[in-house]
């Protein structure tokens, strides 16, 4: 399951940030999300551990902690997309998709002409279609 | 999804835009006018790169940014590619295009046209054409700027039009 999603503008700005747990620990999934940026960075700084391809978007796995496991994902335009989930067998593949799928309600909620550049995203119709992201992860490979 | 947008469209709104803000919102400004329609186009520009780079690894260097703008991102936005690429290696890059959309249907104002070409008018009629057509090159300008902005490279853009139809889109980065 999917515990918080977050967008991190290019200045670490949070952009947009929804946790989906029932419990209130929305302040500790926070935290993960923010540490999560100190990884980000030294994954880009130092692309040799970044995988096989290099610059790829896709940044995997940044690091596991006991009850989460946290991956990233780095646009062209310097945002970043995180993901924390208490699931742990995950196939690579749901989550690539999971942030195909992401990346593409962000670029539409921030091409809309209301939206002003580096504010929150408060569209709720992102929130929407977000949340339904979220719904639909990894259903392909649970059935 | 491939959308489709209607070419006439385009060039009607882009006349529109630009004639609204130098008869207008800003008539006798042209300065304030140009800088007015760049930052649509700078607004335009941001967007279309986020969408425009969303299936492919990020760049390592400006002049990969710049050829992805000559090849990707003008064939999504002009149907066509750069036609010349030219750079100093010291961060001033020259985008030419040998026959810019925008500009290809345009026509000068037939009263400019009109008059006596006693040597003086016709100068003078030259001079307002370019004018008139270096208002709606702010437009571009700013899409390129908004773009690259958008991909980590503050720069400034301008357009030169000495040999039409052709134009060239000067890119200066700023270090």
């Amino acid at each position: 399951m999917i515990a918080c999603v977050a967008v991190i503008g290019h200045q670490n700005n949070p952009l947009y940030i929804q946790s989906f747990t029932e419990a209130d620990d929305a302040l500790k999934l926070h935290h993960i999300v923010h540490c999560s940026l100190d990884v980000v960075e030294e994954r880009v700084n130092n692309p040799k551990k970044s995988g096989p391809t290099l610059n790829e978007t896709f940044l995997g796995l940044l690091y596991p902690t006991e009850n989460y496991k946290v991956y990233g994902y780095l646009t062209n335009t310097k945002v970043k997309f995180i993901l924390v989930t208490t699931d742990l067998d995950v196939r690579d593949a749901d989550v690539r998709n999971f942030f195909r799928r992401f990346h593409a309600a962000y670029v539409d909620a921030v091409s809309n002409p209301f939206h002003v550049p580096g504010k929150k995203i408060t569209s709720k119709t992102f929130a929407e279609r977000v949340s339904n992201i979220v719904k639909s992860f990894g259903l392909s490979s649970a059935g | 999804m491939a959308r489709e947008v209607s070419e006439s469209c385009i060039d009607s709104l882009l006349t529109e835009m630009v004639s609204s803000y130098c008869n207008r919102f800003d008539a006798n400004k042209p300065e304030l006018a140009g800088r007015r329609i760049e930052a649509i186009g700078y607004q335009v520009g941001h967007q279309l790169a986020e969408r425009y780079t969303m299936e492919r690894p990020r760049f390592s260097d400006h002049l990969e940014a710049i050829k992805f703008i000559c090849k990707d991102f003008w064939s999504e936005v002009f149907k066509k590619q750069i036609d010349n690429l030219k750079t100093n290696h010291r961060g001033t890059f020259v985008l030419q295009d040998n026959k810019f959309r925008w500009l290809a249907r345009m026509s000068v104002d037939p009263s400019i046209e009109n008059v006596d070409l006693s040597q003086d008018t016709s100068a003078l009629a030259e001079n307002k054409a370019t004018q008139a057509m270096g208002m709606h090159l702010y437009f571009p300008c700013g899409i390129i700027r908004g773009a690259l902005s958008n991909l980590g490279i503050p720069c400034a853009v301008s357009a030169d039009i000495s040999n039409l139809p052709a134009c060239s889109f000067v890119v200066r980065i700023k270090a």
